[in-house]
Order: structure tokens, then sequence, then C-alpha cells
């Protein structure tokens, strides 16, 4: 047994030698998760770069989320561009608890607006997946680079929509600050860049590969929407190039969608769960996408649907019960008075219609409203229930193949989202040349306005004056995530030459000062060169 | 290794004395018979019996039993390490009972990598040995912790059995990262994640294996353990066989009832109908709704659980070998129907020593398995919400009756408030709203949530003496602890949590972590005075762990589309593991017996980090005072002792993230989508590569203590105290903070920012007002007080604004605690709630604190916090003859908890009882007088429902009584053993209105209830 001891001693301390000397080299760990890779994937950063407009994160509805400090699904690229542009305005109100919806309902939004956080982060990390594309992929596709690049400028874009001056970098580092006119001017030229290296502008659907993705007429849409509110971020108005960018896509092989179907009309079919499918997809310049198997998200289309809907609002007359065609019904966003009363300037709509009724009364098939047990007047405001206002039944998970055909599952809708669609070059092109011509529409915006007005089966005018044209954007485009740059546009968001009910979080409404036209950048970014806007230091 | 120690006690000298007087006159010399056990009744195998004043003396043998001569009336005294000396008057048979000696058990202190005599000690270390008697209902051995220690907190999570603990040693070193404390069993560092089915690390282990616990608390001695050594360590030491021991076998086995203690007062039928016409009115909708039933959910879905734990230990020698063999069986029930907890345990210890004990071998294996079966706690909130007219299993009022092909078929023949269904499918023309609340017993019943967990945890411990070189002694542990656990869900399709499709699978979590230490010590006495005790070693750690989880659901077969099919079928897998590499040092030194300096250092490799190293040191002095001569006359000092303690230890523990991979936070890499639905296909097939933020930057937080103690006993140790102040200062906090926009992938991250502070008091108090044959009461008393502040939170804010506590959110984004520069960690942040001239509070109007005219989040305030200022703990036992009894209570001071039950359960708004999915809402039978009728922050999150949660628990009665020799026949020397009865979780006091002011995090919010028990137990030996 000695001897036995006498030999293992050495033999031990040898073997420990050897181990501590290799053991340390354990540390330079390699990772052996399934879930990582070193090596990047192309197509995968490809898709995680436009991903970010519609998932929350790497794993569908209920998996995980890419921003921190918020729900996942309330991070949702789409629901709080929403969020921010529509519970502001004079459309839509919610009285929901949620930390920031109250805020965002009376306009008291800070700097530690938590939903503002979270799309501002939304945005700048979308910008940062594209510049990690750029970093490893530029030199791989000429298209597909140019695709990304039209997708940081989307993000830089929004961003400026919102927050006025941004951080920026073109690559992963700390940033620095580009002022509102700067980074106007970055867009601008970036989008010109890779104009000839995008896609020629072509209508499709779903079944065609480029479906989802950017061409030629994203880009003249986003550089429209740059020109045409050019007065609000620059101080110069830019209205003949956005006409001129209207033009390049109402001449490109988009179409307006004019026929319905199964009973749906023309307008109700751009938001119903086969609007990639059907004949509304000739009408989409740039769809965000949605699926109710493959492709899942909270913060999208299922957003709208369900946060618009409660259980006794139903989509159409033949599915007693089957409210929005999906199961999510969470009774939150609804109209304010005021965006009824374009459709009902005599406050004349009737009291007890289903969503599906209420067009028939306005004359209008935009009129997408839920009247039964609603007060039409925001009585209590945030502290309302869903009943006081309107219902808004406008986006919903049936097909149009039928009268009753629901979406592929029973929760999630196939509604995709239409983040740019032609319409909005019918309007910019018929207020631009009108802004050019004593505010009057010139007989060809006239006819683009009646095109809309005629698609929705509404009477018809001869012309059309600055304020009409603002309430046809309302009513065209209403809870679509825009009203609050066309009221800027026109001089009646911040200031007091309009109110609705609730502004400002007064009743009959309260001006607010035109500080609050861009948001606060949320507080822990400010340092370094970011600085504060007007207003919120 | 024990050894003999002689204990003098000069009280027992005059004893002496007395007994040879008494000798003079009785000289007839008698065969005294001797029995000799310990309170549990276990046989004392090895005892000293000596009859004072002469030579004559024997050990007690195999079975306890001693035969000597003696004069008749003369004292003898029966002694065996671990317990007080008896002495008893010589008689033909006498019967001794040797009582643990708790101060005798600490002479010996377990530390890390050594163990050293209590009275070398230098730093703040708590040794423990479980109370046998009076423990209470014992199923994790946290639970035996409660309330023993100061500076130690144990909160257990809630009543679920075989349920998990949070422990924190003097208030937790972290904001972000984490706060557990490191557990050591047999020399083998645990991780703290689970596995399924496994609550803690502590729970693979039997409690009735457990010898000790050290829990080491200041840096001097938790700095050995470097980068892990901030929040504590606790050190579990398992029991062994007793050399020269005969085989012996015990049984401990117990039977527990356990009953509900209250249900929150929420309306009956009658008083909602009532309601319900008084707010809305007969006309109304919500009226036609009410059904006809009177319905106490709350009754449905508790019951009397009935548990019992069996343990059968061997113990003996052979030859050189000691030995101990343990098997141990829990069935524990829950009081929420469908809970349960099943574990068997094995454990074998072979203690070997070889070569003239040069070599001695400390081999121990471990092994459990567990079935757990959870019920949804969530059923715990739904009976007290759910509409108490409706019938659990039927559809009653006119409404629903009116709902063409509404029956509960759907939901398995329970009521479930209904909305149209979207399954295109014609045989389920209703669903349920989920938005409405589940019906609890369905909750209950329709899902099947069950975990199979295996674990096994061996040590191998290689000590060797030199030969001819005594002094150096090489140490070598191997350890490894392997667990797996799978946990099988299964919701019918009328589960309401997954309705029609239902839901099935598992996950599979594996864990392997590896363990080799090795360590050589060196003991040296230089002169007379002087000692040194060196020790250096080094040390490999691998923690491996993967994840699989397969869950599916099934398309019932009435579906026109796909019948039979799988819905959402996903399966995941996720892999990780890292590395610690450490080398490390202690070096004691002892002058003249009288002046002790520690000093450790340990230099920690961690793969977690790009930059692998950092150095953790120690320094710590003591003083024992009474050893000086100017101390030597005092006689009722019997010890005094200073110790100064300073040192630095790291934190590199951070909340398992999958979605982060904190094991490779420094490694640029991919993350790869997971899920079915998770694509976004305008590329291939739409897998997703996202950039994984990563930061080469990151380190260890730092936490320097600086610690003084001072011990003394007085008259023999009768009475001990042990006072200890610390100062712990945290830097470079791992704070999952933001970032600046652009310059990483995410927008919060782990970060090194931020410092925070502990200070404190420990008061360790024991006391023993009588020790006489018969009679025998020990008194303990423990008291924490700790102050946590942050100190420094710039880089996680920048203008100064409070950084919300994510882990606590009301509804989907609200949060309710927040961290300040100022403020204690996790203080509740609210609105202060404005009152009317009579006191009572205004609806929805706050306090404009910032006075700006109007009412924004900036008008919250910090307003306490979740931790106590103050926690004590206090137990008793009593021994008197053959009875013991005794009792634990256990305090909390200023501890706050917000009232969620009252701030979510009391809105009264008509909208809000009968809401817009149709469905209603009861309420606690109070909420009328709250009168609230938004759910707006400025009426929810107000420091009206912030409340003083102290309280006064008694943990556990017990009483007891100790036999021997029954049945005893022939040559049989019978059974020899206890019978007890204990209550348990007996009474709380406490002006909290909640149901339980004891919560962990501090926000009340409908937790599984802890349940009274009643124990009956009996522990024997054959």
């Amino acid at each position: 047994m000695k001897r036995f001891i006498q030999n293992i001693i050495p033999a031990a301390a040898l073997t420990l030698l050897f181990g501590m000397t290799s053991c340390t080299k354990d540390l330079d760990v390699t990772p052996i998760d399934p879930n990582l890779s070193l090596e990047v994937n192309y197509d995968g950063l490809f898709n995680k770069c436009y991903g970010n407009m519609a998932l929350q994160g790497n794993g569908g509805a209920n998996g995980d989320c890419d921003i921190d400090g918020l729900d996942g699904g309330t991070t949702g690229f789409i629901r709080q561009m929403w969020n921010s542009n529509e519970l502001t305005t004079d459309e839509a109100i919610c009285s929901w608890g949620d930390d920031g919806i109250q805020q965002f309902d009376y306009n008291s939004y800070d700097a530690s607006h938590p939903m503002l956080n979270g799309y501002f982060n939304r945005l700048t990390t979308g910008i940062s997946y594209c510049n990690e594309y750029l970093r490893v992929a530029s030199e791989r596709d000429a298209q597909k680079t140019a695709e990304i690049r039209f997708l940081r400028a989307l993000d830089y874009y929004l961003l400026m929509d919102a927050f006025g001056g941004v951080p920026f970098s073109e690559t992963l580092a700390t940033p620095s600050y580009k002022t509102r006119p700067e980074i106007y001017a970055w867009i601008e030229s970036e989008l010109k860049a890779i104009e000839p290296a995008m896609a020629d502008a072509r209508a499709k659907n779903s079944s065609d590969f480029m479906y989802g993705r950017a061409d030629k007429a994203a880009v003249w849409m986003l550089l429209m929407r740059l020109y045409f509110n050019a007065e609000v971020y620059t101080g110069t108005a830019q209205w003949e190039k956005a006409a001129e960018y209207a033009k390049k896509v109402i001449d490109s092989s988009y179409q307006l969608n004019t026929t319905g179907a199964n009973g749906w009309s023309a307008y109700q079919m751009l938001f119903m769960g086969d609007n990639g499918e059907s004949s509304a997809a000739n009408e989409c310049i740039f769809a965000v996408l949605c699926d109710g198997k493959k492709t899942t998200s909270w913060g999208t289309s299922l957003f709208l649907m369900a946060s618009t809907y409660d259980t006794d609002m139903d989509a159409t007359a033949d599915d007693p019960g089957g409210n929005n065609g999906t199961s999510e019904k969470w009774a939150g966003n609804r109209a304010r008075y005021d965006l009824v009363h374009k459709f009902f300037p005599n406050d004349n709509a009737p009291t007890d219609a289903q969503g599906y009724q209420m067009k028939v009364a306005a004359g209008d098939d935009r009129a997408l409203f839920f009247s039964k047990g609603h007060t039409l007047r925001n009585e209590l405001g945030y502290f309302g229930d869903f009943k006081d206002g309107y219902g808004v039944a406008k986006f919903i998970n049936y097909k149009s193949t039928g009268a009753v055909v629901k979406g592929s599952d029973a929760q999630f809708p196939d509604t995709d989202f239409f983040f740019f669609r032609l319409a909005e070059a019918y309007l910019t092109y018929a207020e631009a040349t009108a802004r050019l011509n004593g505010d009057q529409t010139t007989p060809e915006g006239t006819e683009l306005i009646n095109a809309l007005r005629t698609r929705a089966n509404t009477e018809t005018k001869t012309v059309y004056t600055l304020s009409q044209i603002l309430d046809e954007w309302s009513r065209e485009f209403y809870f679509e995530g825009r009203r609050r740059v066309d009221l800027i546009r026109h001089g009646k968001f911040g200031g007091s030459s309009y109110k609705w009910m609730w502004k400002g979080g007064a009743k009959e409404g309260r001006s607010f000062s035109a500080n609050l036209n861009i948001f606060a950048i949320p507080a822990d970014q400010v340092k370094g060169e970011i600085k504060q806007n007007l207003g919120y230091e | 290794m024990m050894k003999q120690v002689n204990i003098h006690f000069p009280l027992r000298m005059l004893g002496l004395i007395l007994g040879l007087f008494l000798s003079v006159s009785a000289f007839a010399q008698i065969d005294v018979k001797g029995h000799v056990k310990d309170a549990a009744g276990e046989d004392i195998i090895g005892a000293t019996v000596r009859v004072d004043g002469t030579q004559t003396a024997t050990v007690t043998d195999f079975e306890g039993n001693f035969v000597l001569k003696a004069n008749e009336g003369a004292n003898i005294t029966i002694s065996y390490i671990g317990y007080q000396a008896v002495t008893v008057k010589a008689a033909p048979t006498v019967e001794v009972i040797l009582q643990d000696d708790q101060t005798v058990l600490q002479d010996v202190v377990v530390i890390g990598y050594g163990a050293v005599k209590k009275s070398d000690l230098t730093g703040s270390v708590t040794a423990l040995k479980p109370d046998s008697k009076n423990k209470g209902l014992v199923v994790n051995p946290q639970d035996m912790l409660a309330g023993k220690v100061a500076g130690v907190n144990i909160t257990s999570n809630d009543g679920t059995p075989g349920g998990g603990a949070q422990i924190r040693v003097r208030g937790g070193s972290s904001l972000n990262a984490s706060n557990d404390p490191l557990i050591v069993i047999d020399g083998v560092a645990m991780d703290n994640n689970g596995v399924k089915g496994l609550a803690n690390p502590l729970s693979m282990i039997n409690p009735q294996d457990i010898e000790s616990f050290n829990v080491l608390k200041d840096a001097s001695a938790t700095a050995i353990y470097g980068s892990r050594g901030s929040n504590g360590v606790i050190i579990i030491t398992t029991k062994k066989g007793r050399k020269g021991s005969a085989p012996q076998v015990s049984y401990a086995g117990s039977l527990t009832i356990s009953q509900k203690k209250k249900t929150l007062d929420v309306m009956d039928g009658d008083q909602f109908r009532n309601l319900i016409k008084d707010i809305c009115g007969t006309e109304s909708e919500a009226y036609s709704v009410l059904g006809t039933a009177n319905t106490d959910w709350q009754d449905l879905i508790y019951r009397t659980a009935i548990s019992h734990d069996h343990n059968v230990t061997l113990a003996g020698a052979v030859g050189n070998l000691p030995y101990r063999v343990s098997v141990g069986y829990t069935d524990q029930q829950g009081i929420l129907k469908t809970s349960d907890f099943k574990r068997v345990t094995g454990a074998i210890n072979l203690s070997p020593s070889l070569l003239d004990d040069h070599l001695t071998l400390n081999l121990n294996a471990k092994g459990m398995y567990s079935f757990s079966q959870y019920a949804d706690a969530g059923a715990v909130g739904a009976a007290t919400s759910m509409d108490p007219t409706q019938d659990p299993y039927a559809y009653t009022s006119e409404y629903h009756k009116a709902m063409a092909g509404l029956t509960t078929d759907n939901f398995g023949g329970y009521f479930e408030w209904p909305t149209g269904a979207a399954f295109g499918d014609p045989a389920w023309p209703w669903t349920y709203e989920r938005n409405a609340t589940k019906n609890p017993v369905a909750m209950l019943n329709e899902k099947d949530d069950r975990a199979h967990s295996r674990a096994f945890i061996g040590s191998a411990d290689i000590d060797y003496k030199i030969h001819g070189f005594e002094d150096l002694r090489l140490h070598l542990t191997l350890g490894a602890d392997i667990s797996k656990g799978r946990q099988f869900t299964d919701h019918t399709s009328a589960s309401p949590s997954n309705i029609y499709y239902g839901n099935h699978g598992w996950e599979q979590i594996t864990k392997r972590n590896l363990q080799l230490s090795a360590y050589a010590q060196y003991y040296k006495d230089f002169g007379k005075i002087h000692h040194f005790d060196i020790m250096g070693g080094y040390e490999w750690q691998n923690f491996w762990r993967s994840k699989i989880n397969n869950y599916w659901g099934a398309i019932p077969n009435t579906n026109p589309e796909n019948p039979g099919g799988f819905y959402n079928w996903n399966l995941y897998k996720y892999r990780t593991e890292n590395y610690l590499v450490s080398f490390f040092g202690r070096m004691n030194y002892t002058l003249m017996d009288r002046y002790m300096l520690t000093a450790t250092v340990r230099d920690d490799g961690s793969s977690r980090f790009q930059d692998h190293w950092a150095l953790f040191p120690s320094v710590a002095l003591a003083w024992k005072i009474n050893e000086e001569a100017f101390m030597k006359n005092v006689s009722a000092v019997s010890d005094l002792k200073l110790r100064l303690g300073w040192g630095k230890t790291g934190q590199q523990e951070l909340p398992s993230d999958e979605n982060l991979s904190v094991d490779y936070l420094w490694i640029p890499s991919y993350d790869i989508s997971t899920g079915t639905n998770g694509y976004y296909p305008v590329t291939g097939d739409g897998t997703l590569y996202r950039p994984k933020n990563y930061s080469p930057d990151l380190k260890w937080e730092t936490t320097t203590t600086y610690n003084i103690g001072l011990d003394f006993g007085l008259f023999n140790q009768r009475f001990t105290a042990s006072i200890d102040a610390y100062l712990r200062k945290t830097t470079d906090l791992l704070n999952y903070a933001p970032i600046a926009a652009l310059s990483s992938y995410r927008n919060q991250f782990w970060q090194n920012i931020g410092d925070m502070e502990n200070k404190g008091i420990e008061v360790t108090l024991g006391f023993k007002p009588i020790q006489t044959n018969d009679f025998y009461w020990t008194v303990d008393y423990n008291f924490t007080y700790n102050h946590n502040e942050i100190t420094d939170l710039s880089g996680v804010t920048t203008d100064g604004s409070p950084v919300p506590n994510t882990s606590v959110k009301i509804g989907t984004d609200k949060y309710l605690q927040y961290n300040q520069v100022g403020y204690p960690m996790n203080s509740f942040y609210v609105y202060q709630q404005a009152y009317d001239k009579n006191g009572n509070a205004i609806e929805n109007a706050v306090v404009d604190r910032n006075g700006d005219g109007q009412i924004t989040p900036d008008d919250r305030y910090f307003y306490k916090k979740p931790a106590p200022d103050v926690t004590m703990g206090l137990s008793s036992r009593m021994e008197y003859k053959n009875f013991d009894f005794g009792f634990s209570l256990r305090a909390s001071f200023n501890n706050y908890v917000f009232d969620n039950i009252s701030a979510g359960m009391t809105n009264m708004n008509p909208n809000e009882v009968y809401n817009s999915f149709h469905a209603l809402n009861n309420r606690p039978v109070n909420a009328k007088s709250e009168g609230r009728y938004t759910y707006a922050v400025t009426a929810q999150i107000v420091d009206r429902y912030v409340h003083n949660a102290s309280f006064l628990k008694c943990d556990n009665i017990t009483l007891g009584y100790s036999f021997a020799d029954l049945f005893k026949c022939g040559n049989w020397h019978g059974l020899a053993g206890r019978v007890y009865g204990t209550v348990s979780n007996v009474f709380t006091i406490t002006n909290y209105d909640g149901l339980d002011p004891e919560i962990n995090n501090g926000y009340d919010n409908q937790m599984y209830p802890r349940p009274i028990s009643f124990i009956f137990g009996v522990n024997f030996n054959l």
C-alpha cells in the first residue's frame, strides 16, 4: 500500500501540473449554443433588417424581444408608429392603463415616456442591424445593399419625423448628432444614391418573390414624403419635388383597388387577411408582412384589429360573434368624436350601427365605425371605457374570397400592413399641386381625389380646398398611423388653430405648444453630442 | 476528523469535590450498569465513562452500554465529543442522556478549503447544527436555517410543495446580478440554477442527512471563494459514519396534515347579486348574466393536505471503514389541489482512514429522484375574482342559456366565460373569452403539469499527510453535480389557457458541473509562540447546461380542415457552459495563542469575461483578549475576542438569460431565429440572423467588506454573544442598463456601472438559563439590522431619473419599484394619495409633489422598500426528563408590501365589474368602501397601497417525548427513540391586512398560500 501511495502522489502531482496549464485555456470558450452562429448568414441578416418592421424579436409573437424596457408586443414598429401618430391627434383615443397611453391621449409626453423610448429604440436598433449588414455584406449584391440602405433611410426618416434631430452613425459606433435639416439632407442624398440600384417599380402580390421588399417606387414614396413635409423639417417647402415623385409613382404599374369582392368593398379589401393575395395588393407599394402561422406579432396588424375591437363588434353580418376574425379583442383604441365628424358633419350617425352598416348611412365605404352601445362624444376621455367613442372596424382577418372566410390562424392574422399605398401618392400630388395653385386643387389633383372618393362610393366635387384635402387625408388614411404628420404640415397640431376633443387633456380641447410637434429624445440617450429637443430640457 | 477534546468545567470540579466528600461515607463498591444515548434517543458508542477522582474508566459499547465498578454514590462523568459531559451518582443502573453541545460542535468550524478551531477564527462565520427536535416542516434544507442565523434572511417563495426560497446573506450585494449565496455541499460548489422539478440546489439534499451548516459572511471568510464570495457562502457538511461503531439502524418518520390558514374575503353569490343590482340595475345586461348558484371558488381549489416523510439510516464501521447509508422518502401534498411533491433520496458516505491515519478519504454519493405535480397557481387569483353566482359546471343565467349552441361540452364540462370562436370548426361555435377570469377548477383539472428530476452529487475528498513530513497535507477534491429534470405539461383542449388546440409537450434541463480542487496545507509551530498554517491550491470547474423543449397543440378531430393535425409544433434546443479556473492561498499566523492574522488571496479566471482574470484578497486580525494576563483573573468572562476584517470579493453570476447568452457576453456572434412563427420570408425561408450584442469590457462586480466583530462568553459560556458590524461597498455593479443608440445592437446591455452600500449589525446571543441533569433549557436569539443604499447610478441614468426594476410589473408595462441614488434598492416609487378632510382617500387624486400644476409621472416619490430593516429570530428548547419542548419565533420589521390585491381588485367601476367581454368579476367584501373607479396609474400605483408588513411569526412549536428500552425483552435492549408533535407556521402577528405579510419582493399578488401544518413524528433506533 505504501508503495502504491508513493507512486500515486508524484503521478497525481504531475497530472495536476499538466491540468493547471491546460485548464486555463478552457477559459477561451467557443459557444456551444446551437442558436448562436459565429458566422453570418447573409440572407438571415437581410431578413432581420426587414423583419424589424414586423417582428418583436427572433422568435415570433411569443418569442424574445430585440428591445429592452418594454413588453415585447408594445415595442412593435408599427404599433408605436401608430400610437405616436394617432393617439396624439383628433383620430384616436385609448383608455388602457399602460404607462404612456394617457400621456399620448393628452399630449403630455416627455423624455421618460416608455412607448416613445421603445419607438426610438426600435428605430435605432433597426439602423444598427442595417449598419451590420452593410459592414459585412455591402459588396455582395448591389440591389440588396441598396434595399438595406433604403430601410436605414426609412428608419432615419421616421426617427427624424418623430424626434427632430437624431443620433447618427453609419457604423457601430458612438453616434454623432445631426439636426433635422442635416439628417433631411442625408436621407435625400442617400435615397437618390440608391435609386438606380433598386428593383424597378412593379405592382406585385405575395406570390412574387419581391413582395414585401422595397423597389424604386418605395424610394420615390419616401422621397415624396420627405419633400412633402420639407417645410416642417427644414423650413423650405418642396411642393414641386413632392408632386414630381408622386407622379412617378402614380405613373408606375401600381393601381388603386377599385373592385370589391364577395360583399367586401374595394376599400375594405386593403385591410383584410388576403390583402397580399387579392387585387388589393396592386395598391401596395411596400408591405409589412404578417402571417398567422409563420410571421406573428402582437405589434403589427394584430394590434390594429385587436386594439380596436371588442366582442360586440362584428366585421360582417354573415358571421355574428365572429368579431374581427381573430380570437383577439382588446377593446382599447376607438375614434375621437372629430374623426366620426369628418364623415358625419351633422353628427347624425346612426346610434346602433355595426361596422359594416355605417358606410351606408355615411354614403362612404370608408366609414367603418361601430356605434351600437357607444357614445359619439368621448365624454370621459382617457378615463372613459371602450364605449366612450365609436369603434373602428377597419382592420380585420377575414378574406375577400368569401363572406366568412377567416385567416389561416384563429389568433394571429394574415393581414399585411400597407406601409406605403398608392392613395398616398394621389393625395400628396393633389395637395402639393394645390399648394402651388392658390390652395385649390388643380384639375389633375381633383381627379385624383375623386378617384379615391369614387372608389369609396361617395360623391365627388370639382374642386377641393386645402382644409378639405386635410379632411380627405383623414377619411382615406385614418387609423393607418400618419395623422400627426398631416396635422403638423397644416399647422394644426401644436398651437391653437385647431382643437379636437381632449386635445392637450381638456375635454373641449386645449392648445399646446408647437414644441410638442416633436417628441422628446429619451432621457437616457441625451449624452455626448445628443441634444434634447426644445421644451423638454 | 473529529478528535477527543477535554473540556474542563470548574463547576463540575466542585461536584467532584463534593462527590469525594460523599464517597468517604460510602465505601461499598457496586457494579454500575449504564446506558448512554443522545437526546434523540440514539445510542452513543465510544463515550468515555470515568469515576471521578479515580483511574477507573471505560467506554460504552456498540449499544451504548457500559459496566464499571464504583463506590455507591460516587460521581461518574460521561463525556463524548460534541456533547456536554454529564455527571451522575453511581447506582446499579443508570440511564444517561447527553445533550448536544453547540459550543463544542463549533469548536471546529468548516471554512473554505479546510477547517479551523472556532477559537482561532478571524472572520465572521456562523456554524449551525440543525435542531433535530424543533424543526417544523422541513422539506428543503434551507427551511432549517430560517430565523436561525444573524445576517441570513430566508423567505420561502410561497406554499408550493417542495418550493424554493430566497436566501439573502447581509442583504445581498447586487442590483441586477444574482444575490444568491454560493452553496458548497461537501466541498462541491453548486451553481444556482435549478433544473426542472428542483427549486434550487439545496432541494436535492435530504435535510436529515445534514450534519452542519456553516455560513461565511464577511470577506475575510468568503474571499477564498473569490468571484463568487460577495453574497456569502453556505457550506453544508453531511453526516458520516463513526469509527469503531457497530451497525446501527435508525428510522425517522412523520405524518403532516396541512391546511389553508385563511382566504381572501370576497363576496358570496348573494352579496354579489346585490352588488350588480345596485351598480348596474336589474334591467342591465350584467344582471342578466348573473347565475343562480352560490359558489365559494376558494373552497373548491383548496384541500386538507396529508404528507408523510420516512428516513432510514444505517451507520457503522467495518474495520477502518466508517460508513453511513441513508434512504429517505418524502411525499408532500400541497393544499392547492393537484399539487404534490414526492422525493426519494439516497446517500452513501464512506470515510476510511488508511496508512496510520495518514490517508483519509471521504467519499460521498447522493442521489435523488423527485416527482413534482404542479398546480396552476393562477387558480389562486382566479378563485378570488371568479363570479360566485356561477355554477362551476353549468350555465345557469338566462343570458347564457339564450346563446345558441353554448354548452359546457367544449370546456370539459366546466363553466367558462364564452365568446364567439374563430376556429372554423362547427363543433366549436364558442370559446373561452381570454380576457375574462378562467374557471379555477378547470385550470387545475384541465392541466397536467409534472416534473421528474434526477440528481446526483458525488464527491471524493482525499487527504494525505505526507509520511515523515506530517506537517504537510495534500488534499484533493473531485466533485460532480449532475442533474436532469423533465417537465411534462399537458393542457387539454378544454384548458382555458390553451383552449381548442390544447398544448402538450415537455422541457428537459440537464446540467453537469465538474470540479477539481487540490491544495496543500502546511502547519508549523516555531518556538512556542508562533503558529503557521499555510495553504495553497488550485481549482478547475466546468458548468455545463442544456435545455430541450418540445411543445405542440393538437387540432381537434372535428376541425374540417386539418382534423387531428399538429398545431404550432415547436422544438427548441439550447446549450451553454462556462469555466472557472482559480488559484488560491491562505495563511494563518497565531502569536502566543492570542494574536491572529489571516490573509487569503484568490486569483479567479472566468470564461464569462474577455479579460479572464481578477484578484480577490482579504486580511483579518483577531485578538483573544481573555488570554491576556489582565483578564486571567476575570473569571466570569470565559471568552472575549475582537475580530477585524477587510476583503474584496466578486460577483459574476448573472440571471440566466438564453436570449442574451450570459456565458458568452464578450463574444461577437449572431442569434439564429427560433420557433415556427418568427420567419420574415423576404429572401430564402425567412430565417433571421440577428447581430448579437457583446461587450469585451465586462468584468466582475467587486464588493469590499469591512467587518468588526466581538465574541464573548460569560460564566463558562452559559451566556455567549457575538456582535458584528459591517460595511459592504459594491462597485462596478453589473447593471442591465441603457446604451447610447447605434453604438450597440441592443438598447440595453450589461455594463459595470453604479455603486451600492450595505451596512449592518448582527447580534447572536446564546443563553442557558437552566442546566441540570433533569432540566435543561437553552435560548438562542439573533438580531440583524441591514441598511441598503444605492450610492451611484451614473451611466444607468444620466439625468438622475429613477431606474425601474423591471421584474415587478403591474399590467403590461407599469413598474412599481425603482432604483435611485440615496434610496434602498427596489424602493416603491408611487404617487402620493390625496385625502379629503375626513381622511378618506379621494379617487384618482394625487398630490402634485413638484408643484408644476399638473399630475405627471414626475410627481411620484420614493416611499419605503420591501426589505426589512431589522430581522430577529428566537428559539427556545427545554428538556425536562424525557420531555422536550421547543419553539421558534421570527420577526421582521419595516418590510413594506404593495397590496396589489386591493389595488387590483377594489375597482368598483361597473365597467370593470362587468367588463366589455361580457364577464363578471368578483370583488372583495370591503371593495365597496374603497370606492375606486379607475385603473389609472394615479389611482393604482399610489402610496395608500404600500403597507408596513412587519410581522412576528411563530414558525413552529414542538412537544416531544423520548423513550428507551421500549419492548425490551431477553437480550434485546428494546427500542429507543422519540415521539413528537409539531405545529408549523403556527401564528403571525402583523398589522398587514393581506393574507401573509412575508413576501419576497414586496409585491403581494395572490401567491400560493403557506399552510399551517400539524406534524406527528417518531424516531427510533433498532
